[in-house]
Order: C-alpha cells, then structure tokens, then sequence
C-alpha cells in the first residue's frame, strides 16, 4: 500500500511501495553488486532519494573473489566474473551496518553460501540486528562453483533453502532468481511455496568472450555473468512470465537504465525495479529514474505504482 | 574525497599524431581538486547513447585551477574514437577526479618514466613538482608516439627522449636512458631520487626491476579494465604482492608502490 507523500503545492504521485512487509519510499532499489555498501558512491548519489539499496553479497567469511581479468565489455552489456568479492559476514556489521543504519533508505542484505547451512547461519546472524529491512537470498550466482546458481537450477533446492531460511528469520525473505533455467516459472512458484515473501529476477545471464589475438576466454573464469541494456528483454520476458505465475510481489532487474525502462516492468508486473549495471555507467542513473517514474505517473494521472500492470 | 559528475564544454580537441589526441575540457569541479596520476571516466556515446555502454577511464594529463582539464590519449576502440569525433561547442560526461594517485615524498631527484601514452599523468605531475629536481624520460617506437614535447620540457629540467627506431633522442628503451643517467646530481645532494612510472607493462616492470636494483622507491600508474571507476563493481583487481586481499585499480590506484603489486 502506498504510504509516501511528497509536500507539493500540487498533488505528486503516490511512488511508494509496501512490499512484502518492506516500506519503500519508491520503487527503485540498487542491485546487489553494483553499489558496494553503498558509502562508496553515497558522494555522487542521494541514497534517501531511493526507495533502497541491495548491498553487495554476504557470505559467511572473507571472499577474495575471482582472478583477473574480471570484466569485459559487450555491445550493450557487461559480462563479469567478479566471484562474489566481499568482506564477510562479521566485518560488514561491524564496518559497513554503522554507516548503512544512519541513511533513511530501505536496506536489504544479499546473502550467499556454499551449503544450506552456510545461508541459514548467515540468515540468523542478521537477524534483528537495527536497519536491516530485508534478505535477499542469491541462489543465482553464475560465478562460483559452489552455492549459487547450483541452488537455484534446482526447484527442490531453492525450495529447502528457502523454508530453512524463513524458520531462522523474522526479517523478510526475498528470493533472487537466475535466469539460467529452463522454465524460470517452476522456481518461482517452487520458493513461493516455500514461503519466500517476494522474488527478485533476473540475476546476470551466463555467457562468455574470447580473445581471437591470444586465443583463449577472455575472463580468468571463463565464463561471467552478462547484464546490461542487451538482457533488458529477456528479464522482462521472464517478469512477465513470472507475475503471472506466483502471488508474492516481483522486482524487476535487467538492464533498467531509464525511467522508460523501469515503466515497461511496472507494465510487466514488477511491483520495483532494481538499477544495476546503469549505476557503475552513470552512478546518478537510480536517482534520474526516480524522477522520471513520478514525472510519468503525474503526467498519465497513475496514483499507485501497481495501477501500471498490463491486466 | 570529492568526485564530481559533470557535463563539460569541449575547449579545445587536437589530434597531436594518427591515432593521439589532446582533449581540454572545462571542468572546473574536477580540476581545482584533481591531484597528479588521478583520472576520470569519460562518457563516448553520442548523444548519451548506451554503446558503447561504459565510461571510457583516461588518466588526468594536466588540470588548471580555472577549471582547464586535459587528457592526452590513443584510439584504441570504439569508444575513443567516437570521443576524438567531438570537438569545441560539444560536451562531454566526465566523472572524476577518482583514485589514489602519486605521492611525492621528499627525495632527490624525481625521475618521470613514461611510455608512449603512459606519458598522460606525467606532465601534472611534473608540474607539480620543483622543476630542477625533474628528470623525465619519454619513450616510444618513434617520434610520433612522443607527445606534447614541449609541454614537458617546459615542467621539467630535463628531457630524455628514447624511440626503438632512433627517429628521436636516444636509440633504445627508456631503460637505456635510465642506465645512462646520472642519479647523484640533484639540488639536495645525498638525497636518494624517486621513479614514477606509467607506461606498457613490460616497460613498467623493467623500470620497476632497474629502481629496485637501485634501492630506489618507484611508484607505477596502471590501467586495467574498468566499468565503474568508483570502487563499487570490484571488476578492475590486480594481483597484490602478498597473498591478501586483491587491490583494485579504480580505488586502491591507479598508482601504486611498485612493492603493493605482482609483477608476475
């Protein structure tokens, strides 16, 4: 339900967002990976102008990630194989939560690990811990060898992951589906029945790039995740798809760089969006699309996001 | 630390060789507060396009406090390209300053190595330093990779140019130069001079070996991809010289101690 008024002379826009139990003041939220712990960029963006952020992937320790080269640059796409760099579970409360629960944004923990039990010791340790609105669990992870992706290709996995991390946790539990499936739907509705309070999709597309000079992959890792303007379709495709398959609230991601962009997912289904990729392009990308988002919802006379969707 | 996103008037774009050009951008933001060896991502899609998709990092060649900020840099691809299409009237996206960039500390002689565009970050720097205490040294296969010249002999005392093809100054490597020159003489006697590098990585990493050989501090500048420039997508790692942590060009450098990294 929305909750957010701005003070205007004339009627705004109602942008905000209830979803699954979370108070967004917009729908826009920053992707997990793209915006660090968010202190990183917080000179260049208005975090409390978005509706929130999705900090970069906690695993239980310390990762060091991937070699290098991580990165390449694909006509309208980034393929990487960053392997989930990320200080670990202890450090991020100590070093990175003291900052993160001053800023008036919603704040939501993406979580990962090698087994079950890896995400379910992460899922407690976060809970009730102050200005933590949120899990997102990465079971979509292209990059690594073990947990991610191998969690979520399997409907009965994600389900398990799923349930056991709903029975560690009051905060809300928001599943993050990768597109490397067969059928998206059947994982949708697998962690829907599991419990899982919102789905996030799409996470990165597996792909990769060789270097005809040298002749071998042009990722250390071979392959790497793609994101980007060039997924945009395919992640509303699967939007879409997946809207119309579970209850529970999506958020769209995939490529939004423009409010235009995030508008086709509202229409799609999504209930948010998650920017991505158009933050490390143009890190004032989220708070433009903000803007844009109520600029076009004035304009059209829509007073609620979910007004949007294509019945 | 102050970033700035900015869409600055083209002053002035030159194309100095082939494939070389010198762009002078009115950035006044970025300029007052960018330090030597920094750099800025640059926006090259027309008319804010998304292909190429991401910002373009060059190296800040040398920044005014009336808001001049200049980049020397090579066409490599598409994006640079499309940036060398524009010139005075247009604009362009700049973000920057961003990274950790050198960090003179008292010496004797400071000796500027640059290969071919590595030169870029050398001339802010050499002005920033006392000009007699400056030795730089230009190197490239031929004269024409040896950019803006004059500029550099204006910053420093003295100018060494090495091409392979010996169009130029000496014949050789910018290590033949190195091997030749006198590293004793410097207004503070005694004092032990300092490298700073920024150039192909074989050339970086037999000047690295030549100071280290020395004992001689040496600090490199190094370009890596990149996507975002900030420190938020953790995509530009390097190799550290420990087994720790993986450091990051965007944030961590661009300049480095020579011992900070890997050299493989």
């Amino acid at each position: 339900m929305p909750y957010f008024e701005q003070k205007s002379t004339r009627p705004l826009p109602r942008t905000g967002v209830d979803l699954a139990g979370i108070k967004f003041k917009n729908p826009v939220i920053l992707a997990s990976g793209t915006c660090g712990y968010g202190q990183e960029i917080d000179d260049l963006l208005d975090l409390e102008l978005l509706g929130g952020i999705v900090v970069k992937g906690i695993s239980l320790g310390e990762r060091r990630g991937n070699p290098p080269p991580r990165i390449h640059e694909t006509p309208c796409g980034l393929l990487n194989a960053i392997g989930l760099e990320n200080v670990g579970l202890e450090r991020f409360l100590s070093e990175k939560m003291p900052w993160l629960r001053k800023i008036d944004t919603a704040v939501i923990v993406n979580i990962l690990g090698n087994s079950a039990e890896e995400y379910v010791q992460i899922a407690r340790s976060l809970d009730r811990v102050p200005g933590i609105d949120g899990i997102e669990v990465n079971i979509s992870c292209p990059n690594v060898k073990a947990g991610g992706i191998a969690f979520g290709a399997d409907p009965a996995l994600a389900a398990e992951i799923t349930r056991r991390i709903k029975t560690v946790t009051s905060l809300p539990v928001i599943v993050k589906l990768s597109p490397n499936v067969t059928d998206i739907t059947v994982i949708a509705r697998a962690v829907e029945g599991a419990g899982a309070d919102a789905i996030s999709l799409i996470n990165t597309l597996l792909g990769m790039a060789i270097d005809v000079k040298n002749k071998r992959p042009v990722l250390a890792n071979i392959f790497g995740g793609l994101s980007g303007p060039a997924i945009k379709p395919i992640a509303l495709r699967m939007v879409w798809q997946v809207a119309r398959a579970v209850e529970i609230p999506v958020i769209g991601i995939g490529g939004i760089s423009t409010s235009q962009d995030a508008i086709e997912f509202f229409m799609a289904g999504a209930s948010a969006i998650q920017v991505g990729t158009a933050t490390l392009v143009n890190p004032g990308s989220a708070a433009e699309i903000v803007a844009g988002i109520a600029s076009f919802m004035d304009k059209e006379g829509i007073s609620d996001i979910s007004q949007m969707r294509i019945p | 630390m102050s970033r700035y996103s900015a869409t600055c008037h083209i002053i002035d774009q030159v194309r100095l060789a082939q494939d070389i050009f010198h762009l002078v951008v009115d950035a006044p933001d970025i300029a007052r507060v960018a330090r030597p060896g920094q750099f800025c991502m640059l926006a090259t899609a027309h008319g804010g396009g998304l292909d190429p998709l991401l910002r373009r990092p060059l190296s800040i060649h040398d920044a005014w406090p009336s808001g001049r900020l200049e980049f020397l840099y090579r066409v490599v691809g598409k994006g640079t390209d499309l940036l060398s299409q524009k010139g005075p009237g247009e604009t362009v996206c700049v973000l920057g300053p961003l990274g950790r960039g050198f960090r003179p500390e008292p010496c004797g002689k400071s000796i500027l190595v640059g290969g071919g565009l590595g030169a870029a970050p050398l001339l802010f720097l050499a002005r920033s330093l006392d000009r007699m205490d400056v030795t730089v040294i230009l190197g490239g296969r031929s004269i024409h990779e040896i950019a803006r010249l004059d500029a550099f002999e204006g910053a420093a005392g003295e100018v060494l140019v090495t091409t392979e093809d010996g169009s130029r100054g000496i014949k050789g490597l910018v290590t033949t130069a190195l091997e030749r020159l006198d590293i004793s003489s410097s207004s503070h006697t005694d004092a032990i001079p300092c490298v700073f590098a920024c150039g192909p990585w074989p050339m970086m990493k037999a000047v690295y070996a030549w100071a280290t050989a020395k004992g001689i501090a040496i600090q490199v500048s190094l370009e890596t991809q990149m996507a975002c420039g900030t420190g938020v997508c953790l995509g530009c790692a390097i190799r550290p010289s420990t087994q720790g942590r993986y450091l990051h060009t965007c944030k961590d450098g661009p300049v480095f101690f020579g011992t900070e990294i890997d050299w493989g």
